[in-house]
């Protein structure tokens, strides 16, 4: 019962009309105006200026757009605005890209792949810079820092952020973070423990927690970021923070090789777990929410459900005037101090550093003006001015030094104050799927699938399969 | 005699009494969800949890109705998608004549492999049409990326096309042509006219693909003020991974609002949604 | 192709007809010629390279070692399974059955309801991914509305998301893309003629038998069919699931989309991310296959 054209052919077609009706000039005609419209299209289309990035005379700079913050889209136009007066000329032409993070990335590295596409300058984060660097996307700068005197102004851990295992810096970064413990004064009066907390090790840090189960119920104790939701959030500020006080790391810079079986990145994990056995830790269901990296600061330190939380110097940027969770209330309620390390030896304090920095692609084809562009961004006066609007760290001394940065928001002086002591990631090439195999791990902890010895053990059957022969074992473990 | 029929009367009207709370249901069922949408939209404190606002607001309404933020990105997005739309709908009504009407040796696999390019994640091949578009230059501009939109909708547009004209018998088109009429003009004033609730649905199928892409713009596109809406979603994530709920809210409900109207318009001149005049038939 | 005609069936009279018969191709090839067919060529190549879009230069060949190091994997195979599940449960059962369910509603009932209910079936389709993403985060999560649905009927309540994901992002998905099956099964049962299903009615069949041997057999080839494209469009569904878990927790709702994406663009091992790509391709061709020999039987039969 079909009525399918279809059904009704034979091996003959009925369904073509007897040729005297096919008028073959109207197809003809109609497809040679099909022909042409393509051709033309196509011209218009390469004529109408592919996605080059104009010539020497114009200098792309790429950078990441992050919401809707006007920030350092202000920030840079003034910068812009500076540069092309003291260098006629040339145009500085600003190309944010507004993406998450991994497309922003993925983005960066296409447009890098080509030269004419290729931007001029390019905001690189200290996670990705390295892998960048091995693909060969970006230049070495050292002839350029030789001849720079404000070089010095740099912290030497800072200098480090952009250098590839070859030696070389590829980047001059315009600031940092630090992480540290965030505590709610009022809760503490309430358990009883001091307002100005100074924890030495990470018995004091566990004795705090336990008080405020016991002495005010219905507040989740602490907060430590753990498993594949928050994706780095967990690796950074929480499980590196822990492992990079027990005195073993992640990688030995000395061989070249990825550390396995420590002792210290079993007592993290133990560290993690006797958070959650006790109850002092927030749900697992909680913790490996994606979104939890948003809550904490936006709704569970604000409505005082989370006592204590290991996280970024940039947490107030939500509470401050136009932040995503305004909260005024926010500079007499929460206290900060450093996080201690394991047995308060070493240092005593441990942070972790990322942070972003301003590098020139291989195959940019104005890189002597980027340059000139990257040293009036990496000067006194325009660091500064970017620590103050943006909440950044600064990596230069006299800038840590400036007091109107310390007036800038309460915070500034204590977090900067740990960039002395604070470590940058081995952020080399497999360190984004190292890092996956740390948050696995903290995962099994925190939903008990796993020991701290078994999740151990089976990162480093990992990381064997993931950096092959650059692995050691960890001496004295 | 009359007892049966008031039998029958009253049992249909039973019938058609529980057709309707079984569609009332049904509705009830996809309408909760949307609650997230409608409350956080208003909320000024929105989280990801369906709260009651407090306070009722339309400052996330206000903060996002600018240039740059909404009306530039729906703009491009609609010469984006319509253009794309466009392209699609054209290309396959054309290849859909002689796929449906004649025979031909290769007619068989170029349906299969046409099906088979249904399947394909689009996203895998960005990166080597990122390399072609650089080579043609094509890079960074909307000719390009509503081609290229247009050819990934192609395959199953093709399809669907081609099932929706396999209904429209060849005895009405050869009416046509024995009054002089030739094959396009019996395509266009027979074929297409018989199959518009079908050509109706591939539009708006395609459309709403195309609206909620964000990858081939994401990649194809470089100036920000080319941009089209799905791309724009992002301004709604801050550093830190930081996200404004309440004005994500807001956003997609707008963002949603074309594909909802272009809907609308055509299922009026569907002129009741499903009095379908051609059969999807295999 | 042969014709009836009354001009001398030369062989350039024939090839000059074929190509103009095919010339309405014409547009639709060049495009896929153009646009799709060298970069899916590339991917081919490229699936047997170690290419990372950053962290190495170069690509290397490795002959078969990506799709070893796939299916050696128990990530993968976890991937394989969740797709699977996914695809059954949103696409060829959920989509499937309350599409054809509300296909068959909309036969009767009173008008402005129908009109409502197609509205919203229809809003939930044309809703973004990304955006219908957020909307079940929200709806499943532990203060959600499904939640609180739940404990109106006294039912035990708990975070969805967290505990059962797969079923979670199954029941979005269903939620999404049933209107397509809905207007495909509205469409095909318009065509069934009604003195059939009147007659059988005076010959004593009950609804349900009515249904059963009557009118579904009447539109087993649109059954067919659209299970067939809405399995194809299921096993690529990347951006739901994404918004929505990003693939865990301890990448419990993670496909193979997601687990491709996940290793070409978050670790950039473009190679091996492509090689997986082209897995989910072969997947979607075997199911094509075997519902094409579905249809085909359809054929024989009639």
């Amino acid at each position: 019962m079909s009525r399918t054209a279809r059904n009704h052919h034979p091996a003959a077609a009925p369904g073509v009309p007897p040729p005297h009706r096919v008028s073959p000039h109207r197809l003809v005609r109609a497809a040679v105006a099909l022909a042409a419209a393509g051709l033309l299209s196509a011209a218009v289309a390469g004529c109408s200026g592919g996605g080059g990035n104009g010539g020497s005379d114009t200098l792309t700079v790429t950078y990441q757009q992050f919401g809707d913050s006007k920030v350092q889209a202000n920030f840079l136009k003034s910068v812009k605005t500076e540069f092309e007066k003291a260098h006629k000329g040339i145009t500085v032409d600003l190309q944010p890209i507004s993406a998450s993070e991994d497309d922003y990335y993925t983005k960066l590295q296409l447009q890098m792949r080509s030269p004419q596409t290729s931007p001029d300058l390019v905001y690189e984060d200290t996670f990705l810079i390295n892998s960048d660097i091995e693909a060969g996307y970006l230049r070495p700068l050292d002839d350029h820092l030789k001849s720079w005197a404000d070089w010095d102004q740099f912290q030497p851990a800072a200098k480090k952020a952009a250098q590839a295992l070859d030696g070389k810096t590829y980047g001059v970064p315009d600031g940092t973070d630090t992480r540290a413990l965030w505590y709610n004064k009022k809760l503490f009066a309430k358990a009883g423990l001091p307002t100005d907390w100074q924890p030495k090790t990470w018995d004091d840090v566990l004795a705090a927690a336990r008080a405020i189960k016991s002495k005010v119920p219905g507040v989740t104790p602490m907060n430590v970021y753990a498993g594949t939701g928050v994706g780095e959030a967990a690796t950074m500020q929480g499980f590196e923070m822990l492992l990079y006080g027990t005195g073993d790391t992640l990688y030995d810079p000395e061989t070249k090789k990825w550390v396995v079986g420590s002792q210290g990145f079993t007592d993290a994990l133990t560290f993690l777990k006797t958070l959650q056995d006790e109850g002092l830790a927030p749900s697992a269901k909680d913790q490996l929410a994606p979104t939890w990296s948003n809550t904490i600061p936006q709704q569970a330190l604000p409505k005082g459900k989370v006592a204590i939380a290991l996280d970024g110097s940039w947490v107030s940027l939500n509470w401050q005037k136009g932040g995503a969770a305004e909260w005024p209330e926010w500079t007499s309620t929460m206290g900060t101090t450093a996080m201690p390390t394991q047995d308060g030896s070493g240092n005593g304090k441990v942070s972790l550093s990322g942070g972003w920095t301003w590098a020139i692609p291989k195959n940019s084809d104005n890189s002597s003006a980027a340059w000139d562009l990257m040293k009036m961004l990496g000067d006194k006066k325009h660091e500064l001015a970017w620590a103050t609007q943006n909440v950044q760290i600064p990596v230069r001394k006299d800038v840590a030094a400036d007091p109107s940065y310390a007036k800038a928001n309460p915070t500034n002086e204590f977090f900067a104050s740990l960039v002395p002591i604070t470590d940058y990631r081995p952020a080399y090439s497999v360190y984004p799927r190292i890092s996956q195999e740390i948050q696995a791990a903290t995962e099994s902890i925190v939903t008990g699938n796993a020991s701290p010895e078994e999740a151990a053990k089976q990162y480093d059957e990992q990381v064997k399969g993931i950096a092959g022969d650059d692995v050691t074992s960890a001496s004295g473990s | 005699m009359s007892n049966s029929l008031i039998n029958g009367g009253s049992r249909r009207h039973l019938h058609k009494v529980a057709v309707d709370v079984a569609l009332l249901v049904v509705a009830a069922g996809f309408v909760v969800p949307l609650l997230w949408l409608l409350l956080a939209a208003f909320d000024a404190r929105a989280g990801v949890s369906v709260a009651w606002p407090h306070p009722w607001t339309l400052d996330n309404f206000a903060s996002i109705l600018t240039y740059e933020t909404t009306y530039r990105p729906m703009l491009n997005g609609a010469i984006l998608c319509g253009g794309g739309t466009l392209v699609t709908v054209f290309a396959s009504v054309l290849a859909a004549y002689p796929l449906s009407r004649y025979h031909f040796r290769a007619k068989r696999p170029f349906l299969l492999t046409i099906l088979f390019a249904t399947g394909l994640p689009i996203t895998a091949i960005m990166v080597p049409v990122y390399g072609l578009f650089v080579q043609v230059n094509l890079i960074n501009t909307l000719t390009g990326t509503i081609l290229f939109m247009a050819t990934t909708a192609l395959p199953i547009s093709i399809w669907l096309t081609k099932n929706f004209m396999d209904g429209v018998p060849v005895e009405l088109e050869q009416a046509a042509w024995t009054d002089g009429a030739s094959t396009m003009q019996g395509l266009r004033s027979i074929v297409l006219p018989l199959m518009w609730p079908g050509l109706s649905v591939v539009t708006i199928y395609t459309f709403i693909g195309l609206w909620g892409n964000f990858f081939v713009p994401f990649v194809l596109l470089s100036s920000n003020d080319r941009l089209p809406a799905s791309v724009s979603i992002y301004t709604f994530f801050g550093q830190y991974g930081q996200v404004v709920y309440g004005q994500l809210a807001a956003y997609s409900m707008l963002y949603s609002l074309p594909a909802v109207l272009l809907y609308l318009v055509l299922s009026r001149r569907l002129g009741g949604a499903f009095s379908f005049g051609g059969a999807v038939k295999g | 192709m042969t014709v009836a005609t009354t001009q001398p069936p030369g062989t350039a009279a024939r090839l000059r007809r074929g190509l103009l018969q095919g010339l309405p191709l014409g547009p639709a090839v060049v495009l896929l010629g153009v646009f799709l067919v060298g970069p899916i060529l590339y991917c081919l190549y490229s699936a047997f390279t170690d290419m990372a879009l950053t962290g190495a230069a170069g690509a290397h060949f490795v002959g078969l070692d990506n799709f070893r190091k796939a299916f050696s994997s128990p990530e993968f195979q976890q991937s394989l399974v969740y797709t699977l599940i996914f695809t059954l449960v949103s696409a060829v059962i959920g989509q499937n059955l309350l599409g054809m369910l509300l296909a068959l509603l909309m036969r009767s009932g009173t008008s402005w309801i129908r009109a409502a209910v197609s509205a919203i079936v229809i809003g939930a389709w044309v809703m973004p991914e990304v955006v219908a993403g957020y909307l079940w985060s929200a709806f499943l999560g532990d203060d959600g509305s499904f939640n609180k649905i739940l404990g109106v009927f006294s039912l035990p309540s708990q975070d969805w998301l967290f505990s059962i994901p797969i079923l979670a992002v199954s029941l979005a998905n269903i939620w999404r893309g049933t209107a397509f099956s809905m207007l495909v099964y509205s469409a095909a049962l318009s065509e069934v003629p009604k003195e059939i299903e009147e007659s059988a009615t005076v010959d004593g069949a009950g609804t349900l038998q009515r249904l059963w041997s009557v009118t579904l057999p009447m539109i087993r080839r649109s059954i067919t069919t659209n299970l067939m494209l809405i399995t194809l469009q299921t096993l690529s569904v990347f951006g739901l699931i994404w918004t929505m878990t990003r693939g865990g927790p301890s990448n419990k709702s993670q496909t193979l989309p997601l687990f491709a994406y996940q290793q070409a663009f978050q670790l950039s091992q473009l190679g091996y991310g492509t090689a997986l790509a082209l897995v989910l391709l072969a997947i979607g061709g075997v199911f094509s296959l075997v519902y094409l020999r579905a249809l085909r039987l359809e054929d024989g039969r009639r």
